[in-house]
């Protein structure tokens, strides 16, 4: 047991940081969604940059063109791409989990298509989950597919989908055996966007732009060669990507970087001298701490090679948690002048984290039955 | 970056998890408590195996001592375990030769006084030594605490020898790690023992285990004693800097009373009785989580640590976008 960073990590970070100074201008701060087009060409020349440096895939196997590069290195890449606003953009999930997933259980063929594409940096893709009837208990989404010679035909609904606007591909879950249990039936078609029969539809919210949208099928064709794995296996295939998920993004970093601007605010307007301030200060950077090393935790599992753990949904807890305090004192430090839009306190995307990729109910329920063994849930 | 213990460190809490084995079950740990005594037996064979010398032994260090407290502080050992394994060969570079026992200046009570050989005493900005002798330290009645606590004599105070300038600072900053490793230790005893009593007992036809309002509420609580260990390991084995070793502090501070009220409840009644065992964990939260003042004193000296790190700006700063 060590907590030091390796010589080749610290070179690293260092590497990425001068590449970061050198591909965007300084104070970036994320990409302006509201324009869909200037965002997925930046996003993508971004990825192809990391993607000419190995970088992009380099936590793949050398068969795919990766480097099998520690965890470690994608956990350094995750603390440094994210609180600045993930320069990939969409792209962080596919290398995360949608390439993994293709390399675990798709055809040669696919292999060939997609995992070039993906590890070339300039394809994006979204998922396709969530139903209006299946949001937490995702199994009892009801979007069909019914075999019709070499394709499939699908009718149904997905929602809440982000990165649509700029998507290529949609990893589709659908149900090809209703009459299946719950987890059975389920498979996984690679979807292209421009598929006709899919209808997407723009759904107005608050936490940023582009985060919803609805995709309605309506007898849409989907070449049978496009299901990932076999037919009726895909819960399987989606549990253990989305384990890779959970993972991929430091938000406790994020957290970091909201509490640092909250400090020069309060030293700034004086509320620094309040004794409460300072206590809820050091209460939000220890709790991003335990978020890190919750983190660091799941990393060094994998690091291992140890199968999928529990250890991730304590991570997202603690994650979730963690940011959610220091959006919540941002508010309070940023005050009344922080209302005017863009100057800070916004904490309504810190009420959002902790609905996405699986709402912290969902991620206790795991922790309760997979690291606590607590009996079956009434 | 690892955190897999590796081979000495798992020899060493095998070798922990052995030794207390064979001194008892906590029935053990009971009396004692009961007795007001301290389980000499027990820190002699610790002694005598060399585990109150590995925070200053080559090949190991701190990290080691540190897993071994954790350990013991899990059992519910009734030991001075972080003072003697940690603090005092971290603060003086030397083997402790019998109990140690922390107080925070004239007067506060401190835990185990009354058995210690020596105490090292925070006095403002300075740490002094104390080589204990008969008077220099007297019992306070506690009120079952969980912790026999004692006070220093003003004459004690007088002859007891600084170490030196910044030597304060030294002593807060490993009694904090010290203090983050052994409430993490007892959150997780406590926890364990909960997770055990919701697993059998059974109300309305079923373990009270497998009802979601109970099931969130012990997903939480792992939470926060997987984060309280791993921040008490990190800040012993970066050698107790003062802001990683405040912000652990300040961790189990806040969590200990979460803890402690969440697993009585849970318990119901029998877990007021002491028949029962939980009353070996719980009832020591509540001093740890007062020493050394507490929560707000950690948190607020995290907030000062990182306030003098960053540059002050003219203007207000941008917002982070999420």
């Amino acid at each position: 047991m060590d907590f030091d960073w390796t010589e080749d990590d610290v070179a690293y970070r260092n590497d990425i940081k001068a590449f970061l100074a050198e591909q965007l201008p300084p104070g970036w701060n994320g990409y302006d969604k509201s324009n869909l087009e200037k965002y997925k060409t930046d996003s993508i020349a971004f990825a192809k940059a990391m993607a000419a440096r190995g970088w992009l895939t380099q936590n793949w196997p050398k068969e795919y063109g990766g480097q099998e590069a520690s965890p470690w290195r994608a956990a350094i890449l995750s603390e440094e791409l994210w609180p600045i606003g993930e320069p990939r953009g969409p792209q962080y999930m596919n290398v995360n989990w949608i390439g993994p997933a293709i390399m675990a259980a798709g055809t040669e063929e696919q292999k060939l298509y997609h995992l070039r594409r993906i590890s070339a940096g300039d394809v994006c893709w979204c998922q396709g989950f969530s139903e209006p009837d299946a949001g937490s208990d995702l199994p009892a989404m009801r979007t069909h597919a019914v075999r019709d010679g070499d394709d499939y035909v699908v009718n149904g609904s997905k929602i809440w989908t982000s990165h649509v606007g700029t998507a290529d591909f949609c990893f589709l879950l659908v149900k090809t055996d209703p009459t299946a249990a719950k987890r059975a039936g389920i498979s996984i078609l690679l979807t292209p966007m421009d598929t006709p029969g899919l209808e997407v539809r723009h759904i107005d919210g608050f936490v940023g732009e582009q985060a919803f949208h609805q995709l309605v099928f309506t007898d849409m064709r989907v070449p049978a060669a496009y299901r990932l794995g076999e037919e009726n296996r895909g819960w399987d295939i989606v549990r253990r990507a989305l384990s890779f998920e959970r993972v991929g993004a430091a938000h406790y970093e994020t957290g970091q970087l909201i509490l640092n601007r909250t400090i020069v605010e309060a030293r700034r307007n004086g509320m620094f001298e309040d004794p409460e301030i300072q206590t809820r200060i050091g209460e939000v950077y220890a709790a991003l701490e335990a978020a890190r090393m919750l983190t660091y935790k799941v990393v060094d599992l994998r690091a291992h090679g140890s199968p999928p753990t529990a250890d991730s949904n304590l991570s997202r807890v603690a994650q979730t948690s963690a940011l959610r305090l220091a959006g919540e004192l941002a508010h309070v430090v940023f005050g009344e002048e922080g209302l005017e839009a863009g100057s800070g306190g916004d904490v309504r995307r810190v009420l959002a984290f902790s609905v996405a990729s699986g709402t912290t109910e969902m991620q206790l329920d795991q922790i309760a039955s997979n690291f606590l063994a607590l009996p079956t849930k009434v | 970056m690892d955190l897999t213990p590796n081979d000495i460190q798992r020899q060493a809490l095998d070798a922990v998890d052995r030794i207390l084995e064979r001194n008892g079950d906590w029935q053990h740990n009971k009396k004692l408590v009961d007795q007001t005594a301290y389980d000499q037996g027990l820190h002699d064979e610790l002694a005598g195996a060399g585990f109150f010398e590995l925070a200053v032994t080559d090949g190991a260090g701190p990290l080691d001592a540190a897993l071994v407290v954790e350990r013991l502080a899990e059992s519910a050992a009734v030991l001075a375990a972080a003072a003697t394994a940690l603090v005092f060969p971290m603060v003086t570079g030397e083997v402790a030769s019998g109990p140690v026992a922390l107080a925070n200046g004239l007067g506060n009570p401190f835990r185990m006084g009354q058995f210690a050989k020596t105490v090292l005493i925070l006095d403002g900005d300075t740490a002094k030594r104390l080589d204990v002798q008969a008077g220099d330290v007297a019992d306070v009645n506690n009120d079952r605490t969980g912790w026999p606590l004692a006070r220093l004599s003003p004459a004690a105070l007088q002859r007891a020898a600084s170490l030196g300038p910044g030597s304060g600072d030294k002593l807060r900053n490993w009694w904090r790690v010290g203090l983050a490793v052994e409430t993490a230790g007892a959150m997780k005893g406590a926890l364990n023992t909960t997770v055990g009593y919701v697993k059998d007992r059974v109300q309305f036809g079923r373990p009270i285990g497998s009802f979601q309002a109970i099931q969130h509420r012990l997903a939480q609580l792992a939470v926060n004693a997987e984060a309280a260990y791993w921040l008490g390991l990190e800040a012993a084995y970066r050698g107790a800097p003062a802001q990683a070793a405040a912000a652990a502090a300040a961790y189990v501070s806040a969590n200990a009373p979460v803890m402690l009220r969440e697993c009585q409840q849970m318990h119901g009644a029998i877990g007021f009785t002491r028949e029962y065992p939980l009353h070996l964990w719980t009832m020591r939260l509540p001093a740890l989580q007062r020493e050394l003042g507490g929560m707000t004193r950690h948190a607020r000296d995290v907030a000062k640590s990182l306030a003098a790190a960053l540059e002050p700006q003219g203007a207000r700063p941008m917002a982070t976008q999420l």
